[in-house]
């Protein structure tokens, strides 16, 4: 059976430890089963433990210890690693936030810690490591290159690309993208970051596979409407992607309605303050994020494919609160690494996610400038296999 | 240029939430579907509601869309005012609305009134045209047979129902066509006279695609409180099945504080689900299914069955994005609205009606057995067979 380590930046109620590591302890729903994954965590080590935290509570009830520090989390109290993987979910807790409005979650730190341990004790194990890899690409592609130097697995990202979608459609492996856009909400970062890998796990399937970002540029307010109407981003993409939405604002807050919320032009009077994050592949495919906070509340994806005259569109569904089950759907893939020591799909589009955005946001932080990227030169494929729930 | 058709909507209410505000308001204000802001091919031109209150919409959307015209009665909407049958299609929707409720505790909603009074101008016109019925045929099992048999002899299209069938999946998956089927369980959540119409047409739209098709049901039998326990417990119907449903669930109510989804224990879920409910039926080719209501436990409807040779287990979650807690649109009417459509286009109704008869007959033995001490119900006439549309209608593009 394998032994988890889980490295935590807080672990209390709705945090992502206490959902992503609950599974761990009391198994969650997959494929129509309540599984119970052959694995056993044993030990922990959490940041901070603010009032209510629950990690002695778990640690007590399902029998593993609490660590002052990660490296003796690694190795169980002992003196070499005592543990086959490591779940670090660096989400959530107290920590500061720089010029660019990122949250500085020490995510780097905690798998360096894991890196310095696989180190001095001559063997490395499988990481997964929630959300982006860090608020900076340098640091990221750090970790990335730490995995391939040591030849241990890492996975990382968000659950969107992996929950059910609404309809359940992938785009087709190889298929020749005009254009994509995504339509997020909520707030910056987080959430346009959820936003992005989701887009990005649509677009890394095109012909030729991922080739990087060659420059990214953000703009906000009347602009982006503006951008719309010159072309810069299609408005045919936003009436798919809105025709996914479940959740229009407005005056179908107001009476219930149903609404063509660009033909009515609800959209420009709703969103205070639009985001348009422009993203320029390297093999020139143009994506748009469109953050529409106001309008809707849920995440769509469109995308024109070639000699396909109707736009390709879903809805990435977010499952209810408490129960988040979307979560339920990135544990199975994480179980899937822990099992394998493989990594169900390449941790580049984390990477590639995690550089874009800091790069959108540096873009903001400038005077909403666009940036050439030539650090973003990440190239990868995409799994053959849709790694979306559909079972 | 095709013509387009002219549709009547009869409504006994039309507030926000109302089945008449979600259904009409797609017909006026088109909705999203295919990535596109679709406008249904055909103009509702007339309105008649039954209950004006305080919170009424229809004056709103009377003014909004001049094309359609309001009527004091049923009769006129059809006739749009003159002496004969002047629409190509009608919406017929009793659903909310204050009506009383009889002893048995069913709210009297005037379904088979209302569908009487379209019949009548039918009749005098000479020709029918096709009609969605929304929900239930009626809650008197009588009067939902006669409406059934009144559109078998005018031989009108005819639909009814509920959106749970059409709506999305997760996972997106229907039963495969002609597969045996030897248990089906649906776990959902509402009351009596009401959502258990609702997990019996998702129990329905799944198990009539069985090896034969439909059968008709022979006998119904009601569980509830200390003898759905000890039901449960007997295994009546398969646990497995009941657990494997209740791992479809996006809405599993947390058993422990502290924890966001973990599986209840036997206990737990007795400490949660104050009032179980169970309608099991037996169909006349040895099927049987279950429908539960499990309220405070969860809140979808959630499918599962054994089926094939060696009983492996088939189970989905038929999805309602639901406001207002969830959404502000409740889209399962989405693909409700796109059936209708083809109905009104193609003069064919896209699923069979037989499916609501049945699933009307069995909420009215369902009733029956609770108020009657949750005795055995003999059904002898929901002797209804009937065969699937090979092909899957529920929300998959």
């Amino acid at each position: 059976m394998k032994r988890i380590a889980v490295v935590t930046t807080i672990y209390r109620y709705l945090s992502h430890a206490q959902h992503f590591a609950d599974r761990f302890l009391v198994g969650y729903p997959k494929e129509g089963r309540w599984h119970r994954p052959n694995m056993k965590v044993v030990s922990l080590y959490v940041d901070q433990k603010p009032e209510g935290e629950q990690s002695q509570d778990r640690a007590r009830e399902f029998g593993f210890s609490v660590y002052p520090t990660i490296a003796e989390a690694l190795r169980c109290g002992g003196h070499k690693i005592a543990v086959d993987a490591v779940l670090l979910i660096g989400e959530h807790g107290e920590y500061p936030t720089n010029e660019k409005s990122q949250v500085l979650y020490p995510r780097y730190d905690f798998f360096k810690a894991c890196v310095k341990v696989f180190e001095e004790d001559g063997r490395a194990v499988p990481i997964f490591n929630d959300k982006h890899l860090s608020y900076s690409f340098e640091k990221a592609k750090e970790m990335v290159e730490d995995g391939h130097r040591l030849g241990f697995g890492v996975l990382a990202g968000s659950s969107l690309p992996v929950t059910w979608r609404l309809p359940d459609v992938d785009l087709p492996l190889e298929c020749e993208i005009e254009e994509a856009l995504m339509v997020g909400v909520g707030g910056s970062d987080p959430m346009d970051y959820h936003a992005m890998e989701a887009m990005q796990c649509m677009t890394e399937r095109r012909k030729g596979g991922e080739t990087g970002v060659a420059a990214v540029e953000l703009i906000d307010g009347e602009e982006v409407w503006k951008a719309g109407e010159d072309g810069r981003w299609s408005l045919e993409l936003l009436e798919a992607a809105l025709s996914r939405s479940d959740t229009p604002c407005g005056l179908t807050d107001e009476d219930g309605r149903t609404q063509d919320m660009i033909g009515n032009g609800e959209i420009y009077r709703l969103v205070e303050n639009p985001a348009a994050y422009f993203i320029e592949y390297n093999d020139g495919l143009q994506a748009t994020l469109l953050m529409l906070n106001g309008a809707v509340r849920d995440y769509c994806f469109a995308a024109k494919l070639k000699d396909e005259p109707v736009p390709v569109s879903t809805q990435f569904f977010l499952t209810p609160t408490p129960n988040v089950t979307y979560s339920a759907c990135l544990i199975a893939k994480i179980e899937e690494l822990f099992e394998t020591g493989a990594a169900p799909y390449p941790v580049e589009r984390t990477l590639l996610v995690s550089g874009a955005l800091e790069s959108c946001l540096t873009s903001r932080h400038q005077g909403h400038v666009r940036l050439e990227t030539p650090h973003l030169n990440v190239e990868y494929r995409a799994p053959a296999e849709s790694q979306h729930a559909r079972r | 240029m095709e013509k387009r058709p002219k549709i009547a909507a009869i409504a006994t209410i039309y507030h926000k939430y109302a089945h008449a505000q979600h259904i009409v308001d797609r017909f006026l204000e088109g909705y999203g579907w295919n990535s596109r802001h679709h406008y249904p091919p055909m103009d509702l031109v007339s309105l008649h509601v039954e209950q004006v209150k305080d919170n009424d919409l229809s004056r709103d959307r009377l003014e909004r869309f001049p094309t359609m015209k309001g009527y004091p009665t049923i009769a006129e909407a059809l006739t749009l005012g003159g002496e004969e049958l002047a629409v190509d299609g009608v919406l017929l929707i009793g659903e909310h609305g204050e009506y009383p409720s009889n002893e048995k505790g069913q709210r009297l909603y005037p379904r088979y009134e209302h569908f009487k009074q379209m019949a009548e101008v039918f009749e005098r016109s000479g020709r029918g045209v096709p009609v969605f019925n929304d929900k239930h045929l009626s809650w008197n099992w009588e009067w939902a047979r006669k409406m059934y048999d009144i559109s078998q002899d005018m031989d009108f299209a005819f639909m009814a129902g509920s959106s749970l069938p059409v709506t999305w999946r997760t996972p997106s998956i229907d039963m495969p066509l002609g597969v045996p089927v030897s248990e089906a369980v649906c776990v959902g959540y509402g009351g009596v006279d009401s959502y258990d119409f609702h997990a019996l047409e998702t129990l329905q739209c799944m198990v009539e695609r069985r090896e034969g098709g439909e059968s008709g049901v022979k006998w119904l039998q009601a569980y509830r409180g200390d003898a759905f326990w000890e039901a449960h417990h007997t295994e009546l119907w398969s646990r497995e099945l009941f657990e494997a449903a209740l791992c479809r669930s996006h809405t599993l109510t947390p058993s422990r504080p502290g924890f966001n989804n973990p599986f209840p224990t036997l206990d737990e879920l007795k400490e949660i689900v104050k009032d179980p409910i169970a309608y099991q039926y037996k169909h006349n080719d040895g099927l049987k299914s279950t429908m539960i209501l499990m309220n405070g436990l969860v809140q979808d409807f959630n499918f599962a069955a054994y089926i094939g040779s060696s009983d492996e287990i088939l189970s989905t979650q038929m999805y309602l994005p639901m406001p207002p807690a969830r959404t502000t649109l409740a889209n399962f009417f989405s693909p409700l609205v796109n059936n209708i459509e083809q109905m009104f286009l193609t003069d064919e109704a896209t699923y069979p009606v037989e499916r609501t008869l049945l699933t009307t007959g069995l909420v009215a033995a369902g009733v029956d057995s609770l108020f009657n001490e949750s005795t055995k119900q003999e059904t002898p006439h929901l002797d209804i067979a009937y065969q699937p549309t090979d092909e899957s209608t529920f929300w998959r593009t």
